[in-house]
């Protein structure tokens, strides 16, 4: 047994009670007084908590824990508050971290303060044969505050077993309780009002199968009006990228909700709506492109040769000074009347009761027949505009099913909670990949012309200029030859979707004729 | 995972206080660290409080595995455990020698340590004969405290010589000056000869200081008998100059002479 036990002190306990009976049976020694504070981090959206991971720092280390688990799993030193995970230094830390972490900024959730006395147990030899420490966490270092939790700490040394046995013992008999699955951490965060996991862009919503497909419509569009307001506050704030991604894929899936769900609203509101929110994601389109070019931007310059990657630093020099630029644009855009008349009358919309219109066909249609029946048709559309793909495949058809796809994908996630979710999440696994193929292929091109086009705006004149244009013609290249690899993947790729067993599930889950042979 | 071996074929050099504290200072950085004490007069042991006794003795020891991994005790100090010597190891040259692949024993004796440890320290005993070429075959390097003294310079020569001939590698070898008397003309002349001589040598000195000596009745690494004092700083920075010349040559740069 090595591991560290941790024993829960009754909040009204005389604090070294414990320690000083076992001092009648043990040498003791008492060593000074640790006071550390120790800085919890999560990203906006629970990354780390989503998988059970707390990432806290104290002194100039970083610690990762599993949660609800004293151990640690890996550290590393570090010279500033970390951010990005760019910032972090090589490592296994880093490596581990970095796939869940990706391009969010950590902020920080709660600062701690533990103030604990150690002691030591010793043989004859003086020698230290297990140690003992009373811990006080508390959330400001004043001493008069009272603690978060208090602990006793019972930590074996390596070879004296016997010893931890009769301590453990002498703890249990003094009344002590092992605590094993309680962690800090949810009673820190409670005690700072912020709740675990209450943030998260995916469209989480239960809908019951009989209700009326009009207020079905709006409670998935009211969680969409939610997930715009909450990131719409951090957008000005800068502190990462995703706060604005999450409220544009908001507004996206409003915009396909509208036009998808088709006939539930009044066809006039329905018409204004589309607009305006066509209107609102304009508003913030090149601050999203500037910024997927700048997230790139190592991924970029891994693409030239070693003797060009330095050539290419002017252009994103030049596309941060556009993107600041962008990002006082859409603020001021954000802060107009029109914007806020928009959203403002959008909430109305959403939160008065139904009113019966002639051109609301299925607003009273239980939603699960609608939404077999949108998703289904969706499915057909997607198998069609891909099948004429593989006959010919031209780029704009491409893009044509990639926006359908689009569609489809967003379909089954507002309606997911209608469906088995086994079943549905393997199908929407399976349209993922198709869709992670098209959206690659969309991107290149995008960001080939985008690059030619940019090469108009830097001044010609300098040197230095000459070089970047060198660089961004070997880029334009290399991205060519990928677009080209990933258009020779989409018949593959597209088969695999489009295959009979896929086509079976989504007949039994969608088709309406499936359902009522069932029946 | 590094090894590093600290061994003299010359006794009463400084060994085992060089073992305590260099590996008291590399558990300090925070690197899991093992010390072994190879050296039946289980000295090592003794200055960490810790009995001097093995699974299943010496036999536990050289069959290796569980006995041996059992045997591991943790020391007052965070990060660095102990893997305590007793009398009856004064028979391993004899007992390696018998058996089939004689000069490979210890070093997979000392295998299973390898993931557990960032750092694995070995104490040496006074030894050129079968014993040594198992530590050779062991570590990464061997580190030699050398005191600047005719016999002492004398008795490297003889070990250089020994592993060109059993074609260990010596640049895997190194030295550094220990129990130096810097009012003694000797010991000066002769440590610019040695820097001369041979290759590897640490740009670090341990004096001889009556600190060090007093490790017998603290039975503490200097650094904690007596922080802050010539005998403390002296190992930190002949501990600095292992991790910057041996271990992690690549960070700084290297300082290593005549090479």
């Amino acid at each position: 047994m090595r591991t560290h036990v941790k024993y829960k002190l009754p909040d009204d306990s005389d604090k070294q009670l414990t320690v000083r009976k076992l001092a009648d049976q043990f040498a003791i020694k008492k060593e000074p007084t640790v006071d550390e504070k120790f800085t919890i981090y999560d990203t906006f959206d629970w990354r780390l908590y989503n998988k059970s991971l707390v990432l806290y720092g104290t002194g100039h280390r970083l610690f990762l824990r599993k949660l609800a688990k004293d151990e640690m799993m890996n550290s590393v030193e570090i010279s500033s508050r970390p951010v990005f995970m760019w910032d972090f230094p090589d490592g296994e830390l880093k490596n581990q971290l970095a796939p869940i972490i990706k391009m969010r900024a950590l902020l920080k959730l709660v600062e701690l303060h533990s103030r604990s006395v150690p002691h030591r147990i010793l043989n004859q030899n003086e020698k230290t044969v297990a140690r003992l420490a009373h811990e006080e966490i508390r959330l400001s270092t004043n001493k008069n505050a009272p603690a978060l939790a208090t602990y006793l700490w019972l930590k074996p040394v390596k070879g004296y077993p016997k010893y931890l046995r009769n301590l453990a013992k002498r703890i249990e008999e003094a009344g002590l309780t092992i605590c094993k699955e309680e962690d800090i951490y949810f009673k820190a965060l409670e005690a700072v009002d912020k709740k675990p996991g209450d943030y998260s862009a995916k469209v989480n919503i239960q809908l019951d199968p009989d209700m009326r497909a009009d207020e079905a419509t709006k409670i998935i569009l009211r969680f969409l009006l939610h997930v715009m307001r909450i990131n719409e506050a951090y957008i000005e704030k800068d502190l990462d990228t995703e706060f604005l991604h999450d409220f544009r894929v908001a507004i996206r899936r409003t915009r396909s909700a509208l036009g998808q769900i088709k006939y539930v609203f009044p066809t006039e509101t329905t018409n204004r709506f589309k607009e305006n929110f066509a209107f609102v994601g304009k508003l913030s389109n090149d601050l999203r492109d500037l910024d997927v070019y700048l997230l790139n931007e190592a991924t970029y310059k891994a693409m030239l040769s070693p003797i060009l990657q330095d050539d290419i630093d002017p252009l994103f020099d030049y596309l941060r000074k556009k993107r600041s630029t962008a990002l006082h644009n859409v603020m001021r855009g954000l802060k107009t009347k029109k914007y806020a008349k928009i959203l403002k009358d959008w909430e109305v919309f959403l939160n008065e009761p139904h009113q019966g219109s002639e051109t609301a066909v299925n607003a009273e249609l239980p939603v699960i027949d609608l939404a077999r029946k949108r998703i289904y048709k969706k499915y057909r559309d997607v198998v069609k505009t891909g099948n004429r793909i593989l006959d010919n495949a031209e780029d704009e058809m491409l893009h044509v099913l990639r926006i359908e796809c689009k569609k489809l994908r967003y379909l089954m996630e507002f309606f997911c909670s209608l469906f088995l979710r086994k079943k549905i999440n393997i199908l929407i696994e399976q349209l993922k990949k198709l869709q992670d193929n098209l959206g690659d292929f969309n991107d290149l091109c995008i960001q080939q012309e985008y690059l030619l086009k940019i090469t108009k705006e830097l001044p010609a004149s300098h040197q230095q200029t000459k070089k970047t244009l060198v660089a961004i013609g070997s880029l334009i290249g290399t991205l060519d030859r990928e677009r080209q690899q990933i258009k020779d993947a989409f018949a593959n790729t597209f088969t695999d979707f489009a295959s009979p067993t896929n086509q079976k599930l989504f007949r039994e889950l969608f088709s309406s004729q499936a359902q009522e042979g069932d029946a | 995972m590094t090894t590093l071996a600290i061994y003299s074929n010359k006794g009463g050099v400084g060994k085992t206080t060089t073992a305590v504290n260099l590996s008291y200072l590399a558990a300090q950085t925070g690197a899991k660290t093992l010390i072994c004490d190879l050296d039946p007069q289980s000295s090592a042991t003794y200055y960490f409080r810790v009995k001097p006794k093995l699974k299943s003795g010496a036999k536990g020891f050289i069959k290796g595995g569980k006995p041996v991994y059992k045997s591991v005790k943790g020391t007052d100090y965070e990060n660095l455990d102990l893997l305590p010597a007793e009398f009856s190891l004064r028979n391993l040259d004899v007992t390696f020698d018998k058996m089939k692949r004689s000069k490979m024993r210890l070093k997979k004796i000392l295998y299973p340590f390898k993931c557990e440890y960032n750092f694995i320290i070995l104490d040496c005993p006074v030894t050129i004969g079968i014993l040594a070429e198992n530590i050779f075959n062991a570590v990464d390097y061997t580190l030699v405290p050398l005191i600047p003294t005719t016999l002492s310079v004398r008795t490297h020569r003889q070990l250089l010589s020994f592993c060109k001939k059993k074609k260990y590698d010596v640049e895997k070898i190194y030295t550094f000056f220990s129990m130096v008397d810097r009012h003694k003309k000797m010991h000066l002349e002769l440590m610019q000869r040695v820097v001369r001589e041979f290759n590897g040598v640490l740009k670090s000195l341990i004096p001889y200081l009556a600190q060090i000596e007093k490790m017998g009745i603290y039975r503490e690494p200097v650094a904690v008998s007596s922080p802050g004092s010539v005998a403390s700083k002296s190992y930190q920075n002949l501990w600095d100059k292992v991790q910057n010349t041996i271990l992690y040559p690549d960070k700084g740069k290297s300082e290593r002479s005549n090479r």
